[in-house]
């Protein structure tokens, strides 16, 4: 067969004669020139006609293509380091999927089959925060950013690079009905534009591989946020023309934004001077030298640390590590620096939710408040989540953790060697004062020790028992099990937290655990995560994804068999009202039956025991789920615990 | 409806003590003296006007102290925080003698004068309270306040901690305290097994607790039920020493 290279006989062009061609084979097969009887969407597959079989075509359709549009996406998306692609398929973006797994071989990027959107972001968000850069995600433009909305706000709250390409098919004409019409819009990028740093429409494939480019540098500039791009079906799946001058732009990441030199000596100055200063970190350490850079500082003025956790900062057994009394120290700060804190406000007042809701104050009156955060860098206005604004003295617009090193050498020049003792006397407090608090801690977990259901300290002292000794790394938020991580464990490494969702969007947990295990499966580290119930439920298959792909994740259930947040919330209201309040539990519950996640997790291909109610079964069951892991598979114990 | 026009007169006052008490938190230190004295003022505007009981109280000076404005008082006890340490009812905050313990001063037996004296020159940890921050004549409302809240017993019948214990998970303090009452940072539910408290501070404290506790109307939970839970918190027992858990010493 003869190829004819027509460039005005594109893929849309012959679906829609296929189409027409199609409508012809079913008006003639049986009684020439009658409709059919049977419904043609119902029925039986019509034979092909005798003339379609036997006659040679007047002119032979291109029927194949040697290279596409997404061939060279796919070579614009390696040439960004991208090592794998988190997809739920869909038919907006089969044209990359194809060349992915053919062209590009399925390697740097590998596909990731997902059974959801929310798990593919949720999955994206999870791993760049072990791997410190974004992997991809492929999502429908339509259904597929509708389902994964949820988890892309909470990947923006959380700073968190995460990069999406949405499928879509721009012209009218060229789409398919009845499906194509329905997963086809206008404007695609809209409904997550709230919540994404920068999204686009590129129209041609220079446009495409410049925006790319583009995009992963927005993303990975501070503050980190999610990025869009729209990949049109056509851009997709049409050949590239043999004159075609295509090539890919280089990547030069921008440096982070550090804080204005005068600005950082007067921050440096008020620190050195203070008499008690705080600081107060919550996003601040973006890599394992912004941890070292703190500990620096820390050690340098023998300040309260108090880490908000929103990665891990600071170690947690250092003596300087103040943040189980923080409270205590917020009150006797003279100065207190945060940075890369999210809610300042909230962090330096209380707040009562009672009838009338009132706030005040816990900072000591002419305390110095200086903040350092990229948050000052990116605003917009219809999501609510940058919080109460906060006065204070020294505001610096700048990534907290590009701007230590400056800030360090600031306060060392400032301190000079004035007040050696003072400091030392400081630290000496701090360090009692943290010994005292491990050990109060270590008191107030022996409450409840012995109790059925297991108390969340008595499960997170004995995971800490089981895997103290490995390389670990904790890949879920811990106030859901009163921070006992936190008070109790050894956390010196960046990678042994990855802090909390962000947005507080529910569904988090588990697609982000498996992402985080997927980056740390090439170093060998042992994945843990403390699951919560309802969590898990929003899209369990995710559990699949990680058996499928030989993810290593030990997760342990803190099944407390409630949306619990909402048990208190809803007794809360019961209680104001003075009624019903035995009845919290209606519509918040997640019993009546227990949901059985051992099955569950079976059945989804994981090795899993359970359910445990007794806290001596449960050291047990887990060093069994630990040796499955470490043969490079996902396990699960499921434990029933106490609400929190 | 008549349920609804008593409760709408209720809550109106607790907005105006709330936001009385809101309004001084905002205030920088300097003018909070000046409002004060306002509130003294309006204090002794209020005394003078007909009280619920009928009676007229006359305009007090400030060096004669003798007889003190009940309602004033409570006023200026929640106004100052002093229900924040002593607690709502002046029942104290853990039991007197241990560390930390804030004394019962309800119905306390100190004379007025030596009630005064301790508040400006407190002899423990409690901060003192000058004559500029809080005026003699409030202190006086504030000792008559006190006496009127006399220790009364909370329940009447043997307390049943089996029962207490079914209370404790139906009516939701598990929530937030955990099922053997060993409390959570997250929730904010204090650690109640065994209580550090007596059961009147208790009970006085689940009726109206000063942080963020949802309050429990008599309403919903008895005296007697809360008698049961009481005793059911007390006969939790004591748990090992840290240093016997292994798993605590890692």
């Amino acid at each position: 067969m003869t190829k004819v290279k027509s460039p005005s006989l594109k893929r849309r062009d012959f679906l829609r004669g296929a189409t027409a061609g199609a409508a012809v084979l079913v008006t003639t097969p049986g009684a020439p020139g009658k409709p059919l009887t049977a419904n043609p969407r119902t029925g039986p597959p019509p034979p092909m006609s005798h003339k379609a079989e036997v006659e040679i075509p007047s002119v032979a359709e291109v029927l194949t293509a040697d290279r596409t549009g997404s061939d060279f996406m796919v070579d614009v998306i390696k040439s960004l380091g991208i090592d794998y692609v988190c997809a739920n398929p869909g038919s907006s973006f089969r044209g990359l999927h194809e060349s992915v797994i053919n062209y590009g071989g399925n390697k740097s990027p590998e596909i990731i089959t997902c059974l959801h959107e929310e798990s593919s972001v949720g999955m994206a968000h999870g791993y760049a925060k072990i791997e410190g850069k974004p992997l991809l995600v492929f999502a429908h433009g339509t259904v597929g950013l509708q389902h994964a909305a949820m988890a892309v706000y909470n990947a923006y709250c959380d700073c968190v690079p995460v990069y999406i390409i949405a499928g879509n098919i721009i012209d009218a004409t060229k789409r398919m009905p009845p499906v194509e019409w329905s997963h086809s819009v206008q404007d695609a990028a809209a409904m997550l534009r709230d919540y994404v740093k920068w999204d686009d429409l590129p129209i041609s494939l220079t446009h495409f591989a410049e925006s790319a480019v583009r995009a992963y540098k927005i993303a990975m500039t501070p503050p980190m946020m999610p990025v869009l791009l729209i990949a049109d079906g056509e851009l997709q799946e049409n050949s590239i023309p043999n004159d075609a001058k295509l090539s890919v732009p280089n990547l030069v990441l921008a440096t982070p934004p550090q804080g204005d030199s005068a600005a950082v000596s007067e921050a440096a100055r008020l620190l050195a001077a203070a008499e008690n200063p705080v600081l107060i970190v919550d996003r601040a350490a973006r890599t394992p030298a912004g941890m070292a850079l703190l500990v620096e500082l820390a050690e340098t003025l023998q300040a309260a640390v108090i880490d908000q956790a929103g990665r891990l900062n600071f170690p947690t057994r250092h003596p300087l590590n103040q943040t189980e009394r923080g409270r205590d120290a917020i009150a006797n700060a003279d100065v207190i620096l945060g940075l890369e804190l999210n809610d300042f406000w909230g962090t330096i007042h209380s707040f009562r939710d009672q009838m009338q809701r009132t706030s005040r104050p816990i900072t000591k009156q002419g305390a110095k408040l200086i903040s350092i955060g990229s948050g000052n860098l990116f605003f917009k206005s219809n999501y609510q989540n940058f919080q109460r604004y906060s006065e204070l003295d020294v505001d610096i617009a700048a990534d907290a953790e590009a701007t230590l090193p400056a800030l360090i050498e600031s306060v060392k020049r400032q301190l000079g060697t004035r007040g050696k003792s003072a400091l030392q006397d400081r630290g000496a407090r701090l360090a009692t004062a943290h010994q005292q608090t491990l050990q109060n801690n270590r008191e107030a977990a022996t409450y409840a020790w012995d109790a059925s259901p297991v108390s969340t300290a008595r499960l997170c002292a004995e995971l800490w028992g089981q895997i103290k000794n490995e390389d670990w790394s904790l890949v879920c938020t811990t106030g859901f099990v009163s921070r006992w991580p936190q008070r109790l464990w050894a956390f010196d490494k960046y990678h042994q937290f990855i802090g909390g969702s962000g947005g507080y969007g529910i569904g988090y947990g588990a697609p982000s655990a498996v992402g985080a295990a997927l980056a740390n499966r090439k170093h060998g580290r042992l994945s843990v995560n403390i699951q919560c119930d309802g969590d898990l439920l929003y899209a369990p298959g995710v559990l699949w994804t990680a058996a499928h792909h030989k993810i290593p994740l030990l997760t342990i259930m803190h099944n407390n068999r409630a949306y619990h947040q909402e048990v208190m919330q809803v007794q809360i209201m019961a209680n104001r009202h003075s009624r019903g309040i035995d009845r919290a539990k209606i519509g918040t519950g997640i019993d009546e039956p227990s949901i059985d996640y051992a099955k569950l997790a079976q059945g989804l291909g994981l090795y899993a025991e359970g359910p445990i109610s007794e806290p001596k079964e449960v050291g047990p069951a887990i060093r069994r789920a630990i040796e499955v892991v470490k043969r490079g598979e996902p396990a699960l114990i499921d434990v029933h615990t106490q609400p929190r | 409806m008549n349920n609804w026009i008593f409760r709408s007169t209720t809550v109106k006052t607790s907005v105006r003590r709330t936001r009385s008490a809101f309004f001084f938190y905002q205030l920088p230190t300097s003018q909070i003296g000046f409002f004060m004295v306002l509130a003294s003022t309006v204090a002794v505007l209020l005394t003078a006007m007909p009280t619920e009981a009928g009676t007229t109280g006359a305009p007090r000076q400030a060096s004669k102290p003798a007889m003190g404005n009940v309602q004033n008082g409570k006023l200026v006890f929640e106004i100052q925080g002093c229900n924040k340490c002593h607690g709502s009812e002046g029942e104290g905050l853990a039991t007197p003698g241990q560390k930390g313990a804030v004394p019962r001063i309800a119905t306390t037996s100190l004379a007025l004068p030596t009630f005064i004296q301790q508040v400006r020159k407190p002899a423990g940890q409690m901060p003192p309270y000058s004559s500029q921050k809080v005026s003699d004549a409030d202190l006086a409302d504030v000792y008559a306040f006190l006496q009127t809240l006399t220790t009364k017993p909370v329940a009447s019948n043997a307390a049943n901690p089996k029962e207490g214990q079914r209370l404790f998970t139906t009516y939701g303090c598990y929530e937030c305290h955990g099922n053997l009452g060993q409390g959570s940072t997250r929730t904010g539910g204090s650690r109640l097994g065994p209580p550090q408290i007596p059961l009147s501070g208790f009970v006085s404290y689940v009726r109206q607790p000063n942080g963020e506790m949802p309050p429990y109307a008599s309403k919903v939970v008895s005296n007697q039920e809360l008698a049961d839970i009481y005793s059911f918190l007390q006969s939790i027992e004591q748990p090992p020493p840290s240093n016997t858990i292994p798993l605590l010493n890692q």
